[in-house]
């Protein structure tokens, strides 16, 4: 089954190996029954319910009643039912009855593929990230957005407005289409980076890191003030810190590894894990694995159940002062903080990535989840009303206002300025706003779900609901930060994607071994140049060809 | 001391029996340490899972939980017996475990009563289709297209039938029944019983230890099993309770990408006190029935060990 890794070439992770042999197993079964009728829409035939005057900040209703199906996945926090305001909410407004398939969230990527694979997914597929939808291109089971995003008034306008049809293109596979719309961000940070003690950062190191050479120094001090410490920690098997860490040395790694492949700066591909920057960055992290600054337990150990547990567990000890996790790590290591040292005698803060030597650079702009579509929804005789109603709801302001925070002057309140107020009879338990009034608007009232509601927001939206201190890092970012370009697109063609996922996952293997051995001082630096050797004898040239020739095949075709 | 003739004899052979050599004792003593120890490694992570579901979550994400519960309390267990699709999936998995045990009891008995008779027709044949099933399978994809197109997408019978024939099982049972005396059958034949008389009134009532073994294997398989109803089931009121469980406690094994990471940590983390608690109450029954079989498990386990 050389098919099963043949979609991607991204390394194959626990779950991923699951999800794409799904994948690739139902590609064979649907590729006979595939049909390659995208774009051409029957406009009379399919737009029952759709609305003519449909444009960009309009509130969409059918003009006839409508049931759409869409995947649901359940957080075992957040138990659906449908006595839910939202679901009713959007029926009101819009005619349209959502009538969801449930999926638990352990396993939602692999219940999703098989879904798709089987030709029984639901119409609408949320909690699609970028780069997700690649593996059912080839198949035809998911449709081509980009040749209908013409009846998407909202989507085009917030493309616009935001200056983000750059990275919309980087979305396009080999054919030249795009296979799903992704969450569009007015502003978009890292979600996860560096969660200090800011209390201990400023008296013992005399103030926050701004690079990673400060970020030394600081571990350095705090290390002499607690010398049983390993300062700094990632609960995440090394993969969130290399990921952040990366940009600052001009390198892609650990979650963001993707395909390996990184701009060389004239516009071609050159495989990052053999760059300069990788090696000074592997350099620098092994340094602090020998000084005891970097807890190297935390880099290896996998850790199942509860996206950090032993590294909370040490947070709270006084074993780690500084470690990987986004806003929701940071309230985790809260609690576990005011367990052992005290409400109030500690502070803990989100910090931009440090910089390092390629600059104050973090991450490229991103998007975030948004949907795909089955494909057999291109013969529904609702076919507009339904592109019209996912326009509203994912890019619509007020529909993403009414996702967050539910009935304006019901469940909230808005003044002149647009600051939104959540009524004091409702609460949302999530962000720890108004705590203990009598309703939840995300459990009890549906609002603020994580399959809609995170998706497209403004900044106004995102800050609306966040913490203040979330918002200085945002702050923090977006002023001290330049985001970096994002890699020059290079889609693959189906036969070269298998290609190049053969090529790619011992590549990836290899790399991931080396590093993790470099880091941890297993393995010597002045081996360095062998390990390169050990790359090019796997085939690495020919992978870097390969994505070279699409890279230009690519550039050729879209200027 | 009076000694007469009788009692040395006792006196001589009693130290014998019970007085061990120093070695002996050495390794008794090494042997009980050994299996206390291994005892008490297989213990410890159920008995941590018991102290949590007792403690408060701050003191267990602190790490302060091992033998012992930190920051006792009851809530935990109230806020977990009051959440309803906890009790609606608890009774699906009650429901699924007693109809699938019996259906699987039926089947089984029933075919390995069939296949234990040497002189059947194409016993070869329905052995082989059995154990054919043991190496090979349609594979994940073209069973879900079979089991939907069957119409048992959400519903019990995509969770109970598939599953109803365990080969290693029918194969256990078929041996047992082979060592059946023959006698037996040939009286109650003359007595004017047929075949299903023989089995419903000879067989089954002299095989109370394998059908205990067997209702144990299989309610526990039933009990335990997540993936079928993962596969085949699309709304969260039918869930068994194991994929309650599975959601809570996997759902934020998140290291696989960021995109995962993020949506496990933007919802609020389900503590951990919760997540112990759900699993003691999953497992408390399917536990309890252990001792209850266990005096037929151990026999049962050795039937068909010995081929006669």
């Amino acid at each position: 089954m050389s098919g099963v890794f043949g979609r991607t070439p991204i390394g194959a992770t626990r779950r991923g190996v699951i999800g794409f042999s799904l994948a690739a197993s139902g590609m064979a079964a649907l590729a006979a029954c595939s049909d390659d009728g995208g774009g051409e829409l029957d406009v009379e035939a399919q737009s029952k319910g759709a609305m003519e005057d449909f444009a960009a900040d309009t509130q969409f209703t059918a003009t006839e009643p409508f049931t759409l199906s869409v995947l649901w996945t359940d957080w075992p926090d957040l138990p659906i039912t449908d006595k839910w305001q939202f679901f009713k909410e959007i029926e009101k407004r819009t005619n349209v009855k959502l009538e969801v398939t449930n999926i638990p969230f352990s396993d939602a990527t692999e219940k999703r593929s098989l879904l798709i694979s089987a030709g029984d997914a639901p119409t609408v597929i949320p909690l699609v990230y970028t780069g997700e939808e690649n593996s059912f291109v080839s198949s035809g089971a998911i449709l081509p957005m980009s040749d209908y995003v013409e009846h998407m008034p909202n989507f085009q306008k917030y493309v616009e407005e935001w200056d983000l049809g750059e990275m919309i293109d980087n979305l396009k596979q080999a054919d030249g289409k795009y296979y799903m719309l992704p969450g569009l961000q007015e502003v978009s940070v890292p979600v996860f980076t560096l969660v200090i003690r800011k209390d201990v950062f400023e008296s013992v190191a005399g103030g926050i890191p701004q690079t990673w050479d400060e970020m030394r120094a600081a571990l350095v001090k705090i290390k002499a003030e607690y010398p049983d410490s390993k300062p700094l920690a990632d609960g995440f098997e090394g993969a969130s810190m290399l990921n952040y860490a990366a940009h600052a040395f001009g390198a892609q790694a650990g979650w963001g590894f993707g395909s390996g492949m990184i701009d060389d700066g004239s516009g071609s591909l050159v495989y990052t894990a053999a760059t300069e920057g990788y090696k000074q960055m592997v350099e620098f992290f092994h340094g602090l694995v020998e000084d005891g600054l970097l807890d190297t337990d935390s880099m290896t150990a996998a850790n199942d159940g509860s996206g950090g547990g032993s590294v909370t567990e040490k947070v709270a000890a006084n074993l780690v002062f500084a470690a990987s996790g986004s806003a929701g790590t940071a309230i985790e290591f809260a609690t576990a903080l005011n367990e052992t040292v005290g409400e109030g005698n500690y502070e803990i803060l989100q910090i931009a990535p440090p910089g390092g030597p390629a600059g104050q650079i973090c991450e490229p702009r991103n998007f975030w989840n948004g949907f795909m579509l089955n494909s057999e929804i291109q013969d529904s005789e609702n076919f507009i009303a339904i592109l019209q109603f996912l326009d509203w709801l994912y890019y619509n302001q007020e529909a993403r206002e009414l996702l967050r925070w539910g009935v304006l002057d019901e469940t909230y309140t808005k003044d002149a300025s647009g600051k939104i107020t959540l009524k004091p009879e409702y609460r949302l338990d999530a962000y720890g706003i108004n705590p203990g009034a009598p309703t939840d608007i995300q459990k009890d009232l549906g609002w603020s779900n994580s399959v809609f509601a995170d998706s497209t927001e403004s900044r106004m939206l995102k800050e609306s609901y966040n913490s203040p201190t979330f918002v200085e890092y945002i702050d923090s970012v977006l002023s001290t930060r330049t985001p970096r370009d994002p890699n020059p697109p290079a889609p693959l063609e189906e036969m070269e994607l298998e290609q190049a996922s053969l090529q790619a996952t011992p590549l990836k293997d290899t790399v991931d071994t080396a590093t993790l051995q470099f880091i941890m001082g297993d393995r010597d630096l002045s081996e360095w140049d062998a390990y390169v050797g050990e790359l090019e004898a796997q085939g690495l040239q020919t992978y870097v060809d390969l994505m070279n020739t699409a890279r230009q095949r690519f550039e050729e075709e879209n200027s | 001391m009076v000694t007469d003739i009788r009692t040395p004899d006792l006196a001589s052979v009693k130290p014998r029996t019970t007085q061990r050599t120093r070695g002996e004792r050495l390794f008794g003593a090494f042997n009980a340490t050994f299996l206390v120890l291994l005892c008490l490694g297989m213990l410890y992570p159920f008995i941590t899972v018991l102290a949590q579901s007792f403690s408060s979550s701050g003191a267990i994400k602190a790490g302060q939980v091992s033998f012992w519960p930190v920051g006792f309390n009851l809530d935990t267990y109230g806020a977990v017996m009051s959440n309803d699709m906890f009790w609606r999936n608890y009774g699906n998995t009650v429901l699924y475990t007693v109809v699938g045990t019996a259906i699987a009891m039926t089947l089984t008995t029933t075919y390995a009563f069939v296949l234990s008779k040497p002189h059947l027709k194409g016993r070869k044949v329905l052995i082989g289709i059995a154990v054919f099933t043991m190496f090979f399978n349609g594979g994940l994809v073209p069973n879900y297209v079979l089991i939907s197109a069957l119409g048992m997408k959400n519903t019990m019978w995509a969770l109970v039938l598939p599953g109803a024939i365990s080969v290693f099982n029918l194969l256990v049972m078929k041996t047992f029944f082979e060592n059946l005396p023959k006698e037996l059958e040939e009286a109650a034949q003359i007595d004017g019983l047929g075949w299903y008389g023989i089995f419903g009134r000879i067989v089954l009532p002299l095989s109370k230890a394998v059908i205990a073994t067997m209702v144990l294997f299989y309610s526990v398989a039933f009990w335990n099993d997540w993936f079928a109803a993962f596969l085949y089931l699309d709304k969260s009121e039918l869930f068994p309770i194991t994929l309650f469980l599975r959601n809570l406690i996997a759902g934020a094994s998140t290291t696989a990408s960021e995109g995962a990471a993020a949506a496990g940590s933007t919802t609020a983390q389900v503590s951990a006190n919760i997540q112990a608690v759900t699993m003691i109450l999953t497992v408390i029954p399917i536990l309890t029935i252990y001792p209850f079989v266990q005096r037929y498990f151990v026999s049962g386990v050795m039937l068909g060990s010995v081929k006669g």
